[in-house]
């Protein structure tokens, strides 16, 4: 009878810790939301190598929340005899029973996720992302620059909206770094800035990244005339190896001098262009490109996902967000569009202003949405390389403007 | 935080942004600018005295052969296209290419066509398939 009380007793409590006792509803439309995102990135492809991880993360701590609980100290009630069994742990005596404190290791994300609540992963991804950068467009037409800068007025005129909306001012400065089109910046500054939202903008900031191909077209074509689609670039001159030696240098000596903030990020992209450029630590520039890489997009992937869970994702701010992260987006686009209009006009129309699109980073992703609709006019037209000016412009710009933010709003 | 409150944060957060992002990147123009013009330069000057060097070189070891002769003999051998044993076929095929995108009105002339380095089409696809997300 013991025994089978035993039984009934050990059933019972596996019961009570199972998910069935203790997720709720909202657990529950997560893991759908989760099984969304796996559609869209297996089936759609859209962002595969972040948004499976992403999910899985969401789907993980919607099944076992406490794989995010951190470490805690148990207070566990011994006899007088058994205390040398617990001589290194701390002791406390509340009437006649002695406590000893004894503490448990935190979940398997809660540690991954160190890496993100210290700033830690974004600036490594942004080491392989340099790595793998060629900014010799942008060194062989500076001017780039200016259309990388004015993709960034997206994320300032959305501060604007999401203040008014009801977020606090660092709150918005989070949202709008979402229209800088750049995930680990807008993952970087989030953290320093609003943490409690790092899920629902990591999650808008890479849809919208996946969806480039579907909403800048009609933006640029509604913003420029046929003739202006149409203009062919004259060739970039050719950039040589000390040039291109050379900037990484000299970008990350101005940067952080100027803006401190913008130094992590800008550093270590800056850090792997060279180690790329300098052709002499080809095995480093291999692995930032490709384990390094790899290895820190799965751990921050799954640990943004894991921060979606019920409580925090479900609630009317995050389709505010969603909705405001468009609305950054579509901006970005819309004066990189403009400002290349601008120029356009400033050099007799030898600039074509699709490649203005291209500065809210995406790389290379917006780049190729100008060379297709600027193809689009006409066949012959290559203007990818140009658009690969603005593109890694817009790189160093978002990093510039979470500078600002950081700097204004920590 | 009241109307006002939000009205005065907005501002300061568009102005200061707007401001900072385009001095920043501006100054980043000019800088780049700047060392391109003074990199090509040197370089230019390098070349150019590397060239001289190379003229005084075969003037002095041959005195008689003539002086057009010398010069057209150094300018021919800058003039060589560098084509690692690539077919000629290739090359001429290459040229069309580079031809049909510029037309005659552009003076274009092929320096070197030289194999890409030795990746594979998956190498090439995992390329680009990683530097898709970011």
């Amino acid at each position: 009878m013991e025994i089978l009380n035993g039984f009934w007793d050990a059933l019972v409590g596996i019961y009570k810790g199972s998910g069935l006792m203790n997720l709720d509803w909202r657990n529950y439309l997560m893991i759908a939301i989760a099984c969304v995102l796996f559609f869209l990135a297996i089936k759609k492809q859209f962002e595969p190598l972040l948004l499976l991880p992403i999910a899985f993360g969401m789907l993980l701590v919607n099944l076992f929340p406490a794989i995010v609980a951190g470490p805690t100290t148990d207070m566990i009630p011994v006899k007088p005899d058994e205390l040398d069994h617990y001589a290194n742990y701390a002791k406390t005596v509340i009437g006649d029973q002695i406590y000893v404190s004894k503490p448990t290791s935190g979940g398997l994300f809660f540690y991954l996720y160190q890496g993100v609540k210290l700033g830690i992963y974004p600036p490594l991804i942004f080491l392989g992302v340099g790595a793998m950068t060629d900014f010799g467009p942008l060194i062989a037409n500076p001017k780039s620059f200016i259309l990388g800068a004015a993709a960034q007025i997206g994320i300032f005129v959305t501060f604007i909206g999401a203040v008014f909306l009801g977020f606090t001012g660092q709150e918005a400065g989070a949202i709008g770094i979402i229209g800088g089109a750049d995930g680990p910046t807008a993952i970087f500054v989030t953290t320093k800035l609003a943490p409690h939202l790092l899920g629902s903008i990591a999650i808008a900031a890479y849809s919208y990244m996946a969806l480039v191909p579907i909403i800048q077209p009609p933006i640029m074509r509604a913003l420029t005339t046929k003739k202006e689609r149409a203009v062919v670039m004259e060739q970039l001159r050719p950039v040589s190896k000390l040039e291109k030696i050379i900037f990484p240098v000299l970008i990350v000596v101005v940067i952080s001098i100027l803006l401190p903030d913008a130094a992590p990020l800008v550093g270590m992209l800056m850090f792997g262009n060279l180690l790329k450029e300098s052709g002499v630590c080809d095995r480093l520039s291999k692995t930032a490109q490709n384990e390094l890489m790899n290895i820190i997009t799965i751990f921050l992937g799954t640990t943004v996902g894991a921060t979606a869970t019920g409580e925090n994702f479900l609630s009317f701010s995050t389709l505010k967000i969603i909705a405001l992260g468009l609305i950054a987006f579509m901006m970005g686009t819309a004066f990189g569009v403009l400002f290349g209009k601008v120029m356009y006009k400033f050099t007799g129309g030898k600039v074509n202003p699709l490649i203005g699109s291209a500065g809210v980073s995406a790389v290379p992703m917006a780049a190729r949405v100008s060379q297709k609709v600027g193809q689009e006019e006409n066949p012959g037209n290559f203007l990818l390389m140009h658009a690969m000016g603005p593109n890694v412009a817009g790189v160093i710009g978002s990093a510039v403007a979470a500078g600002v933010l950081l700097s204004v709003l920590k | 935080m009241d109307l006002l409150g939000k009205f005065n944060l907005s501002a300061t957060i568009l102005l200061t942004g707007f401001a900072i992002v385009f001095s920043v990147l501006l100054f980043l123009i000019f800088i780049i600018w700047g060392y391109g013009k003074i990199v090509s330069t040197a370089q230019t000057k390098y070349s150019e005295r590397k060239r001289k060097k190379e003229l005084e070189k075969i003037r002095s070891d041959n005195p008689e052969i003539p002086d057009a002769v010398v010069m057209s003999a150094v300018s021919e051998s800058k003039a060589e296209p560098v084509t690692e044993g690539i077919p000629d076929e290739v090359i001429a095929v290459i040229s069309a290419a580079v031809y049909s995108m510029y037309g005659s009105k552009e003076k274009v002339r092929i320096r070197s066509v030289k194999r890409s380095r030795k990746r594979s089409a998956w190498a090439n696809a995992g390329i680009l398939d990683n530097t898709r997300p970011f």
